[in-house]
This record gives structure tokens, C-alpha cells and sequence, in this order.
């Protein structure tokens, strides 16, 4: 018998089931895997030329690791599941609503912070420096793929079939790529841009990888990310649907 | 209007209230545009017993079982499982009631074995996979994956984790739709041990045979309502038996006038058909009078009540609308509508 508490037997068992089913697609997989790799060739190209283009290049790789493993895989793992009549199963179970929730979104999550840590040496490769203060660069990474998994969620609860995925995600897609045009916006539009999931995330990646304006100026980029993932969180809590609408 | 399906008789007479629903009814939607699924049901399963919820499509079963299984809050009315609230008591009742959804699904690319081991781990006390395997014959199926069993297959899968969890209270929405006969005479033998274990079963159904060989108790169910309740004798109990033949016609072709007859006498079509709570008297007193008069009663037929002639009436449906076996009781004989 296990002695690991009940919630955490549970979990495991639904997210290593959760985690077979995302490597056996292999579609899926491949795009979990691969899209977040690809901006790294950006971070080859740019790397050295300046710290706002290596940020710029390294927030792109950490997007993509919160938009395929997780936002997308996530998305289109409860939609499915919702039609298909898995997730009503699973709720006349053991297993809570939290956890089932959490066993979804954990593979593309764990998927996610691997590319956080690669990109590390990928980056040391193509001339960037090393992270000034990695703990923030790796929080920022954690609550970005909480972010992400909550929006995911929220896009599932109004989200009619999969195939309907592909336009109910273009807002948090907006959201998500604000954070690219931060560089190259002016001031005034900079400072709307730092207020969504994005442009936190490149906030953090600067803070972080490149220590600009010190420790302190890691508070509010992280207070960004908390309010959007306590909003995502209370959207997806009131409005997640677990069974298909009739 | 509420109507109570207790139990208190037979194999299932043991005492203990394992499900108790009172004045239960759910809508759907609001206003006057909303739909009155479940209408005023009092419910009681009891431990150690087989327990059916009998009605047609749209009669009102499954929303009642979604508010007995949690999944749905009533409109109104309490529903407790084993004296605990099923929504607000989730965690509790979950860990001691197996469930079996009419409809539900399982993810194909994972395996027999898989989804099975992947429920094992959510459950506090499970039965080894290996055990739940043989228990749904599935053994020889366990590296398959989901998306290539047969419907009948995938149910017994979903079954195999109803029990894994060895529950004390097990709710079955149609548990054997979808599979041949020899694997729903398995379901039984499954359903019928758990009831010898002292398991509350409570299942829904529209077959009248799964209900003839399953049920310790009957709750029949019709337009939201429990119409009949008690066990399988106390439903027959009452309702008339039925004799019918082809009407006798006279010289010009005109219906000849019959014997006054205790019952009820209606003509529909070429056949007429008596209904009456005395057979033995009615039919006597029909074939004395034929003989005097030297009436031929053409595919004459004797049928005393059943589970379906009761079942049938409750749902609106004329008992003379089915073809009859001679003083048969059993409902499989009645099969073919005309």
C-alpha cells in the first residue's frame, strides 16, 4: 500500500496516465516538444547582440514552453476529455475536482520547466551570459505555467469542441505574445504591455537572466502573474463545465 | 404528489438504509420554458439488496440517479447515501459508493490494464487489477487499448472500476446496455454476489427481464414519477389478467353479443380483450357460453398479470398492443409489438 497521502497517491495516478497518453500522441508531443524549441534559434542568432534582444529571445522560448506543453496541451486535453465523457468518469470517483485538474495540466508543466533549465546551457552556447538571479528566472517560469494552465481552463469552460479551440484561444494567445513587443513599443505602451502574462514573463526574464534594476523590480512582474493567475484560477472555478453541453 | 419505493421484503431484508431520497425533483432550466425531469421521488435501497429502477426513456431515471451520485444538486428535496449528503458529504460517500454512468468513456490510447491501474491509484481500498480483470473477463484483453474494445468491452471495463473500490453502495444506470446475452447473464452473477456481500445495489433500467432476474425490489418509474413501488409480486399484485380473442361475428357479420363477464371488456380492432382480477371465473364462464352457443373463440389467449402488462399500462401503452403466449407470466414471450 502506498504511503504517500491520498491526494498525492491520486494525482500521481491521474498524471502518469495523463503523461503516457502525451507521449503516445504523438502529434501533440512533437508540438509540446518542438515549439518551444524553436525559438531558440532565435537565441542563437541574437544572443549576444544586445541584453534586450537576448531577453527578447529567451522570453519567446519560455512562451512557447507555456503555450504548447502547457496552455494548448492542457486546453485541448479537458475539451476533448470533456466530450468524450472521461472527466465525468473520473468525478464519480475518488479523485477531487482539484486533482484531476492538476493531473491535466502537470505533464505540459513538467515539460515546460525542462525547457526553462535547457535553455540555460542552450544559452550559454549562443554567447548569453548566465542568470544573474536564476531563482527568479525559474519562479518566473513556475508562475507563468500556472498562469497559462488556469487560462487554459477558463478557454475550456466556454470552449464548445476542439476544433472551436483554435479562435477561443486567440485572446490569451494576445496576451501571451504582448510580452515580444515591449523592445519596440514606446514608453507609455511598454508600461500596458508589462501589465499582462507576457510582458511579465519578460520583465522576469530580465530581472532574472540580465539582473536589471536588482531583485526589487521582480516584485511587480511577479505581482502580475499572481493577479492573473488568481483571477484564471476564480474564472475557471466558476465557470469550468465537466461533462459536454447538452 | 410523492410516491415511496421502499423495501422491506425478501433477500433484501436487511434493515439498514443504504440510499434515502425524499420529495426529490430536478428541472432543467428556469421559468416557464423549464423542463420537470424528476417530479416528487421518495426512494429506499436498502444493504443486502438488489434494487431497480425500472422506466422507459425519458422517464425520469438517470436524473434521478445523477442527484444519488452527486453529480447533480437536486431542485429540490435531500437525497442522503449512507446517511451522508452525496454533493456536500462528496469526499465521504465517494469512497464508499461505486458508480456506473449510463454513458461514459475511458481515454483509447490508454490500455486495459492501464485505465485500470490508473483507477487502483485513486481508490483507498481497491481490489488488485489483476482480481477486477477476471472479475469482468477482461483478462485476456488487458493489453488492448481502449479504442479498440467493443462497446460490450469498454462496459465491462467501466464496470471493472465501478467495483474496483469494493463499495458498500453500488448505482448501475443501465449497467448491461450494449452487451450479448451471455456477458449481461455475467453482469447479473456479478450483481447478484454483491448484493450476497451485503452491497446496496440500485441500478436503472428499461429491460423487464433484467428486472424479473436482478430485483429484489422495484421502483417503476414513469413521467418523473414512481407510478409502482414494492417487490416483484407486490407490482403484479392487483392488476387484472387479461383474456382476449378474436371477436365472434354473427350471420351478417355484426359482433356477437357476449356473456356479462366480471371485468372490463373492450374491443379493439378483430380482437377483444377482457380484463379481470377473476380469470379462473371469466374464462370459465366464456368457454361454457361459447359451447352453448357454438362459438368459435379464434386465438383465445389467457395472460395473467406481469412485470411487462404492468409496466406497459404505467407508460401509457395498451397491454392489447402485444402478442401474447398462453397464461405465460413471463414478459420474454410478450416481445413482439404490433
Amino acid at each position: 500500500m502506498s504511503t504517500l497521502a491520498p491526494p498525492v497517491r491520486r494525482t500521481l495516478a491521474l498524471t502518469k496516465a495523463n503523461a503516457r497518453l502525451l507521449v503516445r500522441n504523438r502529434t501533440t508531443f512533437l508540438y509540446a516538444l518542438v515549439m518551444p524549441l524553436v525559438p531558440m534559434v532565435v537565441v542563437f542568432a541574437s544572443g549576444s547582440a544586445s541584453d534586450a534582444a537576448g531577453a527578447n529571445a529567451v522570453t519567446s522560448v519560455l512562451l512557447m514552453a507555456v503555450l504548447f506543453p502547457v496552455y494548448y496541451n492542457v486546453l485541448s486535453q479537458v475539451v476533448t476529455r470533456r466530450d468524450e465523457l472521461v472527466l465525468k468518469r473520473l468525478r464519480t470517483g475518488e479523485v477531487t475536482d482539484r486533482e484531476i485538474a492538476l493531473s491535466i495540466a502537470l505533464p505540459g508543466v513538467a515539460i515546460a520547466l525542462a525547457v526553462t533549465v535547457v535553455t540555460v546551457p542552450v544559452s550559454l552556447a549562443a554567447g548569453l551570459p548566465l542568470p544573474e538571479n536564476p531563482a527568479v528566472y525559474l519562479l518566473g517560469a513556475v508562475a507563468a505555467s500556472v498562469v497559462f494552465a488556469a487560462l487554459a481552463f477558463w478557454t475550456a469552460a466556454w470552449t464548445r469542441n476542439a476544433e472551436a479551440g483554435q479562435m477561443t484561444s486567440v485572446p490569451v494567445i494576445v496576451l501571451a505574445v504582448a510580452g515580444t513587443l515591449i523592445a519596440a513599443v514606446p514608453e507609455r505602451v511598454a508600461r500596458v504591455l508589462e501589465a499582462t502574462p507576457g510582458g511579465a514573463m519578460y520583465e522576469l526574464v530580465r530581472t532574472g537572466w540580465y539582473g536589471a534594476g536588482g531583485l526589487g523590480d521582480a516584485v511587480e512582474p511577479l505581482l502580475v502573474l499572481a493577479a492573473w493567475g488568481a483571477v484564471a484560477v476564480a474564472l475557471a472555478r466558476r465557470s469550468m463545465r465537466w461533462e459536454p453541453r447538452v | 404528489m410523492t410516491t415511496t419505493a421502499t423495501t422491506t421484503t425478501g433477500p433484501g431484508s436487511a434493515t439498514a438504509l443504504a440510499i434515502e431520497v425524499r420529495g426529490l425533483r430536478r428541472r432543467y432550466g428556469k421559468g416557464s420554458s423549464a423542463y420537470h425531469a424528476v417530479r416528487g421521488v421518495d426512494l429506499d435501497v436498502r444493504a443486502g439488496a438488489v434494487t431497480a429502477l425500472l422506466g422507459t426513456n425519458g422517464a425520469g431515471k438517470t436524473s434521478t440517479l445523477e442527484v444519488i451520485e452527486g453529480l447533480a444538486s437536486p431542485s429540490e428535496g435531500t437525497v442522503r447515501v449512507l446517511g451522508l449528503d452525496p454533493v456536500a458529504d462528496r469526499d465521504a460517500v465517494r469512497a464508499r459508493m461505486g458508480v456506473l454512468l449510463q454513458r461514459s468513456g475511458f481515454p483509447g490510447d490508454l490500455t486495459v490494464r492501464e485505465v485500470l491501474a490508473m483507477w487502483h491509484g485513486t481508490l483507498r481500498a481497491p481490489l488488485p487489477v489483476d482480481e477486477v480483470l477476471d472479475l469482468v473477463s477482461l483478462g485476456e484483453r488487458a493489453d488492448v487499448r481502449v479504442v479498440s474494445l467493443s462497446g460490450g468491452e469498454q462496459r465491462r471495463l467501466d464496470l471493472g472500476c465501478t467495483v474496483m473500490g469494493d463499495p458498500e453502495v453500488v448505482v448501475l444506470d443501465e449497467p448491461t446496455t450494449g452487451l450479448d446475452v451471455e456477458r449481461r447473464r455475467d453482469v447479473w452473477d456479478l450483481v447478484l454476489r454483491l448484493r450476497d456481500r451485503g452491497r446496496a445495489v440500485l441500478f436503472s433500467t428499461h429491460h423487464l427481464e433484467e428486472v424479473e432476474e436482478l430485483a429484489d425490489h422495484v421502483a417503476v418509474m414513469h413521467d418523473g414519477q414512481i407510478a409502482r413501488r414494492g417487490t416483484l409480486a407486490d407490482i403484479v399484485e392487483g392488476h387484472p389478467s387479461t383474456i382476449r380473442f378474436v371477436t365472434p361475428l354473427d350471420a351478417t357479420g355484426s359482433p356477437v353479443a357476449l356473456p356479462p363477464l366480471a371485468g372490463d371488456v373492450s374491443s379493439r380492432g378483430p380482437h377483444t380483450t377482457v380484463r379481470t382480477h377473476d380469470v379462473q371465473a371469466a374464462l370459465h364462464r366464456l368457454l361454457v357460453w361459447a359451447d352453448e352457443h357454438s362459438v368459435r373463440l379464434a386465438e383465445l389467449r389467457a395472460e395473467t398479470a406481469s412485470l411487462e402488462s404492468v409496466f406497459l399500462e404505467i407508460a401509457g401503452r395498451p397491454t392489447g398492443a402485444t402478442t401474447t403466449t398462453t397464461t405465460s407470466t413471463s414478459s420474454n414471450a410478450t416481445e413482439e409489438n404490433r
